[in-house]
């Protein structure tokens, strides 16, 4: 069972690998670095230059025990410019290279932010949460997603890959269908945007008609000039300035968060769920509450079935491993409440549900994880006060600072654009 | 831009450099961590084991942490290897934690004992210290004692053929374990860490050359001797079952193995 983790022995060492004999070598190289940065910095110096763009930082908001390796590529600096361009593109149903209001699709026609950036059960476009694409000739009602969705997260603390099954990550050598650059990979978040546009299920768009689309809007060409230095529209500037947005969206502040601070206190009814959760008894935190995330970013076969046909959408499909047969990725908890219905195909439409399955409908098969391991009593068998309490805790797992942040809310001048 | 600064620089760093290529008695150090079951590589997902008590197993993972290595010189002096870091995490679902290069230099020479905590002593296993997976996904609960040891010093886990003769899970999980009065509460806390000085761990650890040394889980050993562990006693997970977990750490003084030099040891 080997699961796919982008280690970082940064993490654990300072790392120096040239040893005493390749010092003096490896001193040459770096003095004849250094003169090369002395050059060049005499000709690339903004303070010669007063017409070089600036951008600001953006900085995410430290806080106790949150991890400190960051998913933030070198060629992807957050910046409070880019941030600000991707939100207007997160939520401008144009992106889809459409202007109609009926074939309008934006990130934020399904990504809901007071759903935990999900559609949502009660959501009147999507009922049951059932995410679709726009409408074609052969799906008039617009063909369904294969998943039903993720929450979008504390992204930037993920260095495990993106997807239910982990298919976007760093190793992902493949490129996109038709790619013309290496834009187009499956490699971050930055991907997950020419998914998106291009996908049947979602926009069903071409990258180029979409730049187009955007390229053809006044607003946006001083943004662009903002955060990238000059006004041209480009697929890589559309991508990086959402991918910035999206590593944005942090949750810091769910009662649980301060709990852990010592900044609140939880009754002792969730006292109790939360010590079910992190015990052997209910046995959730081996799987989802590893660290402060309330994930372990790891991939679960969680017993929910016995047989297996949808291969092409498991954690399989992309280790070949045969113990990943219908193992997925255990999705973060931040925020469960508001991100009905659960599981990867949404089977279970409330928290009631999801801890009445976990306490005696576990199913055994081959490919059960080991993390499972009452499967042979069906579950953890919880009596009525503890499933309670488990839910109870559950819901100290919302942040309403975040799900109301109007830093993540539409831009009210693209309400009658974002396709909802 | 005044570039005068940045070539003194240069210049001092290339000096330092021919400095430390002076000092010749040291050596580099990369450890190696394999996982064997009776002599041999462990096959995973596999149902092909019978542990000292005649369960039928197989192991989906083991992940666990090694600290505090001493290296006893032939005049009895100690070298830790604490390179910034005194604790190692090993993954057999991560490849690159499978190897230790040390980052620091050691001295070169004739080495007689390679001693090791298995997990991490209680003193040094703060909660919350590392905040990164993989290493955080190792947390120990703060209620069941976390607060003495806040991470596992080991998850080892796999299947065994129940007395149904079902393929049932077990999670062989150590550290910090609970002592447990009658009214099930939890009254104090024991620790499970233990250090132990690998059998016919000699080697040299040669000048100016980066030595590959390896040690070895043996798995079946786990549930060997002393004690012979029965999992159809103990079931499927024992965090919270201070009697399996001591009987684990009576054992495990037997389970780690000293597996000598390895090949591809020069820089």
């Amino acid at each position: 069972m080997k699961a796919l983790i982008n280690f970082n022995p940064a993490n654990c060492s300072m790392t120096r690998k040239n040893t005493q004999k390749g010092n003096f070598f490896y001193g040459i190289i770096m003095a004849g670095l250094l003169a090369v940065i002395t050059w060049s910095c005499s000709t690339d110096n903004t303070a010669d230059n007063p017409n070089e763009f600036a951008t600001t930082p953006y900085i995410i908001p430290e806080a106790p025990n949150f991890p400190r390796n960051l998913n933030i590529p070198a060629d992807n600096p957050m910046t409070v410019e880019g941030v600000e361009l991707g939100r207007y593109l997160f939520y401008d149903g144009r992106l889809s290279g459409n202007t109609a209001s009926h074939l309008l699709m934006s990130c934020g026609t399904c990504h809901i932010q007071q759903n935990g950036f999900e559609a949502g059960i009660n959501n009147p476009k999507f009922p049951g949460g059932r995410t679709h694409g726009l409408p074609t000739v052969d799906y008039p009602e617009g063909r369904p997603t294969p998943n039903f969705m993720l929450p979008i997260v504390n992204t930037v603390y993920n260095n495990q890959g993106y997807l239910w099954n982990g298919y976007v990550n760093e190793s992902n050598a493949e490129l996109g269908n038709g790619a013309k650059s290496k834009d187009f990979n499956y490699r971050n978040i930055e991907s997950l945007v020419w998914m998106s546009i291009t996908s049947p299920f979602e926009m069903n768009s071409t990258v180029e008609k979409s730049v187009a689309a955007i390229d053809a809007i006044p607003m946006y060409k001083p943004m662009f000039k903002a955060a990238f230095g000059t006004e041209e529209v480009t697929y890589d500037r559309i991508s990086k300035a959402i991918a910035q947005f999206v590593r944005s969206l942090v949750s810091q502040n769910s009662k649980f968060h301060k709990y852990l601070r010592q900044d609140a206190e939880l009754t002792v009814q969730e006292k109790l769920g939360h010590d079910l959760f992190f015990s052997e008894e209910a046995d959730c935190f081996h799987c989802h509450g590893g660290s402060i995330l309330m994930t372990t970013n790891q991939f679960f076969n969680n017993a929910k079935d016995r047989f297996f046909d949808r291969e092409e959408h498991d954690r399989h499909s992309v280790s070949g491993d045969p113990m990943d047969i219908g193992a997925y990725r255990a999705p973060s908890l931040i925020n469960i409440a508001r991100t009905a219905p659960y599981m990867h195909d949404g089977r279970f439409k409330n928290l009631d549900e999801v801890i009445e399955f976990y306490s005696t409908g576990l199913v055994y098969s081959d490919y059960v994880h080991p993390l499972m391991k009452n499967v042979r009593q069906n579950g953890v068998q919880l009596d009525d006060e503890e499933k309670a309490a488990l839910k109870a805790f559950l819901h100290t797992l919302t942040d309403e600072a975040f799900l109301k942040d109007s830093r993540y809310d539409c831009p009210p001048e693209l309400k009658q654009w974002t396709g909802r | 831009m005044n570039r005068v600064p940045l070539f003194l620089c240069g210049m001092i760093f290339l000096a330092a450099c021919k400095n430390q290529e002076e000092s010749t008695n040291y050596g580099k150090l990369a450890i190696h961590f394999e996982h064997y079951q009776n002599g041999q590589p462990l096959h995973f997902d596999s149902m092909m084991y019978v542990n000292a008590a005649g369960n039928p197993y197989e192991v989906s993972e083991v992940q666990w942490f090694i600290s505090d290595i001493i290296l006893i010189g032939k005049d009895g002096s100690m070298v830790s290897i604490d390179d910034g870091k005194f604790a190692h995490y090993v993954d057999t679902n991560i490849p690159q934690t499978l190897r230790w290069d040390v980052d620091k230099e050691i001295f070169a020479g004739e080495y007689t004992t390679v001693k090791m905590t298995f997990g991490i002593k209680g003193e040094k296993n703060k909660p919350n210290m590392y905040t990164d997976i993989p290493e955080s996904n190792m947390m120990w609960p703060m209620h069941m004692g976390g607060d003495q040891g806040g991470y596992h010093y080991m998850k080892l886990n796999g299947f065994w053929k129940n007395a149904a003769n079902e393929r049932q899970p077990f999670n062989f999980h150590l550290g910090v374990g609970q002592q447990i009065n009658s009214n099930n509460e939890i009254t104090g806390f024991i620790q499970n860490w233990f250090e132990i000085e690998l059998p016919a761990s000699a080697f040299t650890l040669e000048e100016n050359k980066l030595t590959n040394i390896g040690i070895r889980m043996n798995v079946e050993k786990w549930w060997e001797s002393p004690n012979v562990y029965d999992h159809n006693v103990y079931g499927g997970s024992i965090m919270k079952n201070q009697e399996a977990m001591g009987k684990a750490v009576e054992n495990g003084r037997k389970v780690f193995s000293f597996s000598g030099i390895l090949a591809d040891s020069k820089i």
